[in-house]
């Protein structure tokens, strides 16, 4: 699903985001990738994003390689992507389904299918009987649901979460991690960006350590080691 | 582009144009108030040219008839002078009609009156009143009226051709130093209205940073991202160029009459000249309006946006 070979991330000003990065990701895999803060954890998920370019090394993504992929190819890199960040990125004007169908009306999806999907989305986090609502009437934990919802709406093959528990209380928190452990049942490729070590060590999945812009361990079943 | 792609481009344009309602609106008046000054100047030069063009049509010159010439032997003068290609018209003037020309135009001066009626015999002499294709052509008509063929039939003052001349080239000069303060006006006006449009699209991107943000999160093309700024852009356009059409109109109507009087019987009817050139005075600012905000709003988001 995702290959990294010998990948390196320098930022201006000589700041070595990764170094000389190995990575391999199957498909229907649930992978955890962990560290302290300003290691390198969120450039991976900006790489596989096309957000960034690496400085050296290839990206593959689904057979795909991204690693000097043109700007205009991004959109469509994207769309087999579900993206959930720490921070919502919701519209405060829209109500939830707005939110959730505002991803498949920029891709020009018509109205009789987003009006098929956003329900169904709805559906599987949970919100069924919140699709009026705005996001400050829900709270942190729905808003987060809502996130989910819309990076589902392309139907991705792969699922990609920077820290969607860090505003969280612990119980959304745990609400959120069985959303994500649900839909990596239910076939979708998920990798979570997180340094929360409760969460990691009560997955029992694949955990990717990194330190200092370097892979430092890789366990099949692993734990938070920092 | 697909109906339903375009569709919601139109919907997102239209709901940026609403959500900054105020700052549209300063806009529009500033692409209007540019488009205006493009405007006057496209029909001070319609003005300008079709005075000119009047002007040059009706100047004629007379050459006056020594007393040597005969009416037959002016009338053989006439036929050489129409044979030259730059003269559009020769006419002799036979002294009655010159006197009886004279006495119409001082018939109220009774000093002139008595003086001319204390003349035993008409005090005029013929002559042929000569008209010229383009008031450019005179100095070579001049010098072909000058041949020794001529010398004891016309008596040549060039005073009168140049006083014509300077009539044409003054009125030439001023339509010229007022089209040059029209283009700095206009050209003044553009650019307050680049800035204005850039800066307008930028306040729009950052309004809209968050939506625009999520719109690249979730797989959006880099010209579904841009072309609803573009499509507010055209809008802004077609607003200014309306408003342009409502106030262009009735200023004609208020300024025929003063035109009117000021060129009496070089006027034109500015309605229809209006008319005549539509696509000119509308169809060029329009596409200055367009190419303004298009590249404007193409800027800005590529400045604003990593897309």
């Amino acid at each position: 699903m995702i290959k990294f070979h010998q990948v390196s991330k320098i930022y201006p000003g000589q700041t070595t985001a990764l170094k000389d990065i190995d990575l391999a990701i199957d498909s229907g895999e649930f992978v955890s990738i962990v560290g302290q803060s300003g290691t390198g954890k969120t450039t991976i998920i900006k790489l596989i994003i096309a957000e960034e370019r690496p400085t050296s090394g290839q990206i593959i993504v689904g057979g795909w390689d991204i690693t000097d992929i043109r700007n205009k190819e991004i959109p469509f890199l994207r769309r087999q992507i579900g993206v959930i960040f720490q921070d919502f990125k919701l519209l405060p004007k829209k109500t939830v389904f707005e939110n959730v169908a505002f991803a498949l009306q920029t891709c020009a999806v018509p109205n009789t299918k987003i009006n098929q999907i956003v329900p169904q989305v709805i559906k599987i986090v949970g919100l069924e009987g919140k699709e009026g609502r705005y996001p400050n009437q829900l709270s942190g934990g729905e808003q987060q649901r809502v996130v989910i919802a819309r990076s589902l709406a392309h139907k991705p093959k792969l699922v990609v979460a920077d820290e969607p528990t860090g505003n969280l209380d612990s119980l959304n928190s745990r609400e959120i991690i069985d959303l994500l452990k649900k839909i990596n049942e239910l076939g979708t490729t998920v990798i979570l960006v997180t340094h929360d070590r409760e969460v990691v060590n009560s997955l029992r999945k694949r955990v990717i350590t990194i330190d200092d812009g370097q892979i430092i361990a890789d366990q099949a079943r692993g734990r938070y080691i920092l | 582009m697909r109906f339903l792609e375009l569709s919601r481009i139109l919907k997102f344009a239209g709901q940026s144009f609403m959500r900054n309602v105020w700052l549209s609106i300063v806009t529009i008046t500033i692409i209007t108030l540019t488009l205006l000054s493009i405007s006057f100047l496209l029909v001070f030069n319609i003005i300008t040219q079709h005075t000119l063009k009047a002007v040059e049509a009706k100047t004629s010159v007379y050459v006056d008839l020594t007393d040597q010439a005969s009416p037959d032997q002016a009338n053989i003068l006439v036929d050489e002078l129409k044979k030259i290609p730059t003269i559009n018209k020769a006419e002799y003037i036979t002294p009655e009609q010159t006197l009886n020309d004279f006495k119409e135009r001082h018939k109220t001066d009774q000093v002139i009156m008595d003086s001319l009626n204390s003349l035993e015999k008409n005090p005029f002499r013929g002559s042929i009143l000569v008209g010229v294709n383009n008031i450019s052509d005179f100095p070579s008509i001049l010098q072909e009226l000058s041949k020794k063929e001529y010398a004891d039939y016309l008596e040549i003052e060039d005073q009168e051709f140049k006083d014509a001349q300077f009539l044409i080239s003054g009125i030439s000069d001023y339509s010229q130093k007022i089209q040059k303060g029209g283009i700095i006006i206009s050209l003044v006006f553009i650019f307050m209205a680049i800035m204005v449009v850039f800066n307008t699209i930028q306040v729009g991107i950052y309004t809209h940073r968050e939506e625009i943000g999520i719109m690249r999160l979730v797989g959006a093309s880099n010209n579904f991202i841009r072309s609803p700024f573009l499509f507010e852009g055209v809008i802004y356009s077609v607003a200014a160029i309306l408003i342009m059409i409502a106030v262009v109109y009735p200023c004609s109507i208020f300024i025929q009459p003063y035109l009117d009087g000021f060129l009496k019987e070089y006027s034109l009817n500015l309605m229809s000249a209006i008319n005549q050139n539509w696509l000119t005075i509308f169809g060029w600012p329009f596409i200055t309006a367009v190419f303004i905000n298009v590249a404007s709003s193409f800027l800005a988001v590529r400045r604003y946006i990593k897309v």
